[in-house]
């Protein structure tokens, strides 16, 4: 039985050793090229394997041009100098230690924050079990010095107690004043850390400041962990709320004492069990969530009964949007009433919600310019490939992000590596031209979330 | 992502048996592969520990695909090591080539297996590049009730 093992894995490694690299290779029947008003600025591939790229973050600040895309299996962040939209300068690399020694899914989510006059950079890491690292969660970047990569210093790592790292993260300005840090885990809650400790060099026991429960653990599979979670500020009702999505559904956490959460409602119900992602409008009035499953759409959730306190639990979406039934679109961002959808096999997707009932699909460019259902699945021992009879769509367009100020948008597709749009139109977001606060997931580091009476420039306690 | 990344960590987790290590290549030497065995290291006991109690294991590795160390670069020689997950603590074990090779003695609960290239066959510290590495079974083992991301998701 060992040998018959042994054979196979030597055939599965010959085989990826062949194999071609997906992304230099466009079938014939690979969706490519985009709608009119999409324009593609720029596209580097990132890395020369099969897979490229997972998450991306770009800064916001006008002298800072910098975009860092994860470098998922290949246990990197690779930073962008865009100022050239179309000729993306790389500036700066950091890889883990001995990479060839480590195993895992590597560089998935990537945060860039500011305390004080300092910019900084957290990448997520996810190690398996047995490999090294496999209890680091984060490294934490001083960038203040870009693009001049020798002024560019790793300051701390987060480690956690169980194995696997984070998978997702996200970073905070809170009302209080303090910069925030919102990472998963593999236990059923999400860890809270106060970044202004952690970058100063304080106690490392003293950096994790709460923990965000999880009230809809998927009790069928004996996992309840959160895979993705929003923050946002609540200006109505004052409170600093965190949309968190999990194994189980979707809940919403007032955090406005991030130390004790209170919990305000919770989303579940049939098909939603891997809750994925949950991004709110700007005002908290309605939702965007994903299920992380082949065929399913992204929904869209009327959040009154929710927020109002009329309801403890939602099960009814209002309305869904999909880019093609045949597929899944991955992780969204709101600049409301746009919603830029990274929809991997569909690459980058554009759809509003001026009618939220009715969706409309606005504009897309396709990126992965891959064959369906020949995506990420298997193991690291056979280059993350899935077996025939377990296809995946889970490849293309993984992460998306704008810039408010001006309107590029950034995609990171796991087999084609980084590209860079501007939509006809939308030059910029200010949540205030459609009549919403000025809020989304970019932060006013300096200022504090508009609305917040208490909040302070100095980032931190 | 995370059913996917589940499965695959369930797939690692089964392969080989319980005292048998799957060794992997890297970019350096794409084409080498092997196993290891741990075999218990001669003790007039049942099972040979250490002083404070950790197994002592000699390792069986059968290799296949490695080059000749000089083709990596001013190398003469391939090594295996015991390293601590934290890559901290490096054991050397002892000179390998393809075919069997018999190294020992490791001593760690939990360990790496890696093999590299090195200028000479008794090297004090890690030096050249890594040509296959693995992770001991008990490397494998963690807290159940800490990890349920770790147990796998339901098939397709």
């Amino acid at each position: 039985m060992r040998n018959t093992l042994a054979l196979i894995s030597l055939t599965l490694l010959a085989h990826t050793a062949a194999a071609q690299d997906p992304g230099k290779s466009v079938p014939s029947a690979a969706k490519q090229g985009g709608s009119p008003n999409i324009h593609m600025l720029g596209h580097v591939e990132v890395h020369s394997g099969a897979w490229k790229a997972a998450d991306i973050e770009m800064e916001q600040d006008p002298n800072r041009p910098y975009v860092y895309v994860c470098g998922f299996v290949n246990f990197d962040t690779k930073i962008y100098d865009v100022r050239d939209p179309a000729h993306p300068k790389l500036v700066y690399t950091w890889t883990i230690e001995n990479p060839e020694l480590h195993r895992g899914i590597g560089a998935m989510d990537g945060k860039y924050f500011k305390i004080g006059d300092h910019y900084y950079y957290a990448q997520s890491l996810q190690f398996m079990q047995g490999s090294p690292d496999a209890n680091l969660g984060a490294v934490i970047l001083d960038v203040t010095g870009l693009p001049d990569a020798s002024k560019v210093k790793e300051v701390a790592r987060i480690y956690y107690g169980t194995p696997g790292g984070f998978h997702n993260t996200f970073a905070y300005k809170h009302s209080d004043g303090r910069v925030l840090y919102f990472a998963t885990v593999n236990q059923p809650v999400a860890l809270v850390y106060d970044l202004a400790k952690v970058v100063s060099g304080a106690d490392s026991s003293t950096w994790l400041i709460g923990k965000v429960p999880n009230p809809t653990p998927f009790k069928a599979l004996g996992a309840g962990g959160y895979h993705d979670f929003y923050v946002g500020y609540d200006p109505g009702t004052h409170q600093d709320k965190f949309y968190g999505a999990g194994l189980g559904g979707y809940s919403v956490f007032d955090v406005t004492h991030p130390e004790t959460p209170k919990q305000l409602f919770t989303i579940t119900g049939f098909g939603m069990d891997i809750a994925h992602t949950f991004t709110p409008s700007p005002d908290g009035h309605y939702a965007v969530t994903e299920t992380e499953y082949q065929y399913t759409p992204l929904r869209i959730w009327d959040l009154t009964d929710g927020q109002s306190g009329k309801k403890a639990n939602l099960d009814l979406a209002m309305g869904a949007w999909t880019a093609d039934w045949h597929d899944l679109s991955h992780n969204h961002e709101v600049r409301w009433p746009f919603v830029f959808v990274s929809a991997y096999e569909d690459g980058l997707q554009v759809f509003d919600l001026k009618d939220p009932k009715h969706p409309k699909t606005d504009g897309h460019y396709f990126t992965c310019l891959c064959k369906h259902e020949d995506g990420f699945g298997g193991n690291p021992d056979n280059g993350w490939k899935t077996a025939t009879d377990a296809p995946s769509v889970e490849q293309g367009a993984f992460g998306v992000d704008i810039r408010n100020r001006d309107g590029l948008v950034v995609i990171s597709d796991m087999r084609t590596g980084l590209w860079l749009f501007k939509m006809d139109g939308f030059n910029g977001w200010n949540g205030h031209t459609y009549g919403m606060p000025n809020i989304s997931s970019v932060q006013d580091y300096d200022h504090g979330p508009e609305g917040a009476s208490t909040a302070t420039g100095s980032g931190g306690h | 992502m995370i059913k996917r990344f589940s499965a695959a960590l369930l797939a690692a987790t089964l392969a080989g048996g319980p005292y048998d290590i799957t060794l992997l290549p890297t970019p350096s030497a794409p084409a080498a592969q092997g196993t290891a065995r741990l075999v218990s290291a001669p003790s007039p006991f049942g099972i040979a520990v250490s002083p404070d109690g950790h197994a002592r294991y000699d390792i069986v590795l059968r290799i296949t695909g490695l080059p000749a160390p000089s083709t990596l670069g001013a190398y003469h020689a391939y090594v295996a090591w015991a390293v601590t997950p934290d890559l901290k603590d490096w054991t050397r074990l002892g000179v390998v080539s393809n075919g069997d090779s018999h190294v020992g003695v490791a001593q760690y609960n939990k360990f790496l297996l890696v093999v590299t290239a090195e200028a000479t066959a008794d090297p004090t510290e890690r030096g050249g590049p890594t040509v296959l590495h693995g992770t001991s079974p008990s490397g494998w083992l963690q807290t159940f009730l800490a990890h349920p991301f770790f147990r796998g998701a339901p098939g397709k």
